[in-house]
């Protein structure tokens, strides 16, 4: 494992702190949206929009910059708080979150945000939309690494295993995909809905290079989404084991809270939590 | 005062008459998604009958195709999800599996159109009704509130072949009552006039009947046909009445193409030659919005479906 300085470690959990309050706010403002699966995620996407990728927010279509699909497009939350903080959009439209016109959309709108990669919110889409950034930047002879997020509830969509096959057949080491390793969907845990596992194996068993992670520890998240963590000719897979609603205690590990929005005194009580 | 049945939520009223059903037939199964507590049979349907609810996790092509399997087997499965992984997610998965092959599966396509209100684009579905109506053996029902929903369900279990049902989720106003009695062959004449013919199904009915009666206040009186069959759809009722009127004004909570409008104008180009205005989205993708801002945007609300019948 690498050692990372106390600076970026801190700076990364400052960020998705930050994240983590944004995601609160908007959903509460919104009165609609989905808390859980954003929290969950929030660590990884900090690392990414914060550490890892390569981008210019003066140039969102800058040909050489890396790409980050948001597959399980219901996180939107997630994304959107990361592209606020990086100044795609000014934060103060974060409280437009779902309203008519917004270019805040309830899942992600690619013609409507800069930013926003690929159009997603139709479960199991985006990895293949990642696969197909990947094949083209390989035609064009282009250094840039895809990202892409799916849920382990997505997982179920048997598109995921065309895309499974696809990355892997096609090479794509330029694509690193991570699980969302929350364990719960809207109807329960995975393993009572429709058991997905074991994920590393069937990964594994389909081709890629699978890493897994504790998706809350940014130096097991940094190491697993750097350059050095792939394997030529093959797609990486990081199952990152998270904690849905992590970071807001009346969230976390609670299906409820999947798509449900909280009520202004639950928002103080998070935004409490957070920043204490 | 006792409880009503439209003072319940049309999803309580599916998930109910489907545990009835199951009740007294031991081959009605609950399919689902993961989405079983926005179609209103989780907790009910699986408290009722835990053997006979499947849940196919987020994967609605299995989910089709196991229905089509079980029906082969003599099993009845209800498969829902929102409307648009109900629908156009499993075009050809439907296609074969069930309307070619007409096995036994009724398929449930929850939260249409509009009423997908803050989900937006992706999940906001204008043309499942077009696509299911232009599959051969598929049926396309569109109740518009609770009475008539609970006849569609027990209907759907009674006939033996392939039918879709929209279920709008929420609780709705009462058109109809306890006497009512559904017959997919038969358009409803919900008003009786004479000066224009007013069509409609499903959610939107319950605004039709609202426009018709502010236009008979202002002396226009309405032939309202609400047709909660899309497909059969009752060509001779509303020939007869074109026929009486001379000009059709239709309404639906999806595309204007190929909908209930598209039914209208094949018949009517076909049989009558009339004057139609199709209310409805335009060639239009779904967004965030509130059921009033598509209404003006679009022009399908009551004012502007009274506007069209004047
Ligand atoms: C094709 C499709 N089917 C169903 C849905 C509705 N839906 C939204 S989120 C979700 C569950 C996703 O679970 P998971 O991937 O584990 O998400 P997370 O726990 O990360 O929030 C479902 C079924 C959808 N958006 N798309
Ligand atoms: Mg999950």
């Amino acid at each position: 494992m690498s050692e990372y300085s106390p600076d970026v470690v801190r700076k990364l959990e400052e960020k998705a702190n930050q994240m983590r309050q944004d995601i609160v706010v908007m959903v509460g403002a919104a009165q609609s949206g989905h808390p859980g699966g954003s929290l969950s995620a929030a660590d990884i996407v900090a690392a990414l929009y914060f550490n890892v990728m390569r981008y210019d927010v003066k140039n969102p279509k800058w040909a050489d910059r890396d790409r980050f699909v948001l597959s399980k497009g219901h996180a939107s939350p997630v994304l959107y708080a990361a592209l606020a903080e990086a100044g795609f959009f000014p934060r103060a439209e974060i409280i437009t979150f779902r309203n008519i016109n917004s270019h805040l959309q309830g899942h992600p709108d690619m013609k409507k945000l800069a930013g926003v990669e690929f159009t997603t919110g139709s479960l199991g889409q985006g990895l293949s939309g990642a696969g197909g950034m990947a094949i083209a930047g390989k035609l064009d002879k282009k250094d840039y690494r895809v990202f892409c997020m799916i849920g382990d509830g997505e997982s179920e969509e048997g598109q995921i295993w065309e895309a499974a096959m696809s990355a892997a057949h096609y090479k794509l080491d330029n694509l690193t995909a991570i699980t969302d390793w929350n364990g719960l969907q809207i109807d329960g845990p995975n393993a009572e809905i429709m058991n997905v596992n074991p994920l590393p194996d069937k990964w594994r068993a389909f081709g890629w290079n699978v890493i897994e992670i504790d998706g809350h520890d940014f130096t097991q998240i940094l190491d697993a989404l750097s350059p050095e963590s792939r394997v030529e000719g093959k797609p990486t897979m990081i199952i990152a084991k998270t904690v849905k609603g992590k970071g807001v205690s009346f969230m976390e590990n609670a299906c409820d809270w999947h798509g449900k929005a909280p009520s202004e005194e639950q928002v103080k009580t998070a935004l409490a939590e957070l920043c204490a | 005062m006792s409880e009503q049945l439209h003072d319940l939520e049309m999803r309580a009223v599916y998930a109910r008459t489907l545990i009835e059903l199951a009740n007294e037939n031991p081959n009605i199964i609950c399919m689902e998604a993961d989405l079983s507590k926005a179609s209103g049979t989780n907790p009910a349907f699986l408290t009722a009958h835990p053997d006979r609810f499947i849940n196919a996790g987020v994967a609605e092509a299995d989910m089709i195709c196991i229905a089509g399997g079980m029906a082969v087997e003599g099993k009845i499965p209800f498969c829902a999800s929102f409307t648009p992984f109900a629908t156009r997610r499993v075009y050809d998965q439907v296609t074969i599996s069930v309307a070619y092959a007409n096995t036994n599966v009724k398929i449930v396509g929850t939260a249409p159109g509009i009423t997908a209100g803050p989900n937006g684009g992706t999940h906001m579905c204008f043309q499942d009704m077009a696509i299911m109506r232009a599959m051969p053996n598929m049926i396309v029902l569109s109740p518009c509130d609770t009475y008539e929903l609970r006849e569609c369900i027990k209907w759907m279990a009674a006939h033996e072949g392939p039918v879709y049902v929209q279920l709008s989720r929420m609780k709705q106003p009462a058109v109809f009552d306890e006497s009512y009695r559904f017959n997919p062959d038969k358009a409803v004449k919900v008003r009786e006039g004479k000066d224009v013919t007013l069509v409609t199904t499903g959610y939107m009915t319950q605004f039709a009947v609202k426009a018709a009666n502010e236009l008979a206040a202002e002396g226009i009186t309405v032939d309202l046909l609400h047709y909660p069959s899309v497909k059969p759809f009752d060509t001779a009722t509303l020939i007869e009445s074109a026929k009486k009127t001379g000009k059709v004004v239709t309404v639906e909570n999806q595309s204007i193409i190929g909908g209930l409008g598209g039914a209208v104008c094949e018949t009517l180009s076909e049989n009558h030659p009339t004057p139609v205005k199709r209310l409805g989205i335009p060639d239009k993708f779904g967004e965030v919005a509130t059921e009033d801002y598509l209404f003006g945007k679009h022009g399908f609300g009551v004012e502007h479906i009274k506007k069209a019948c004047r």
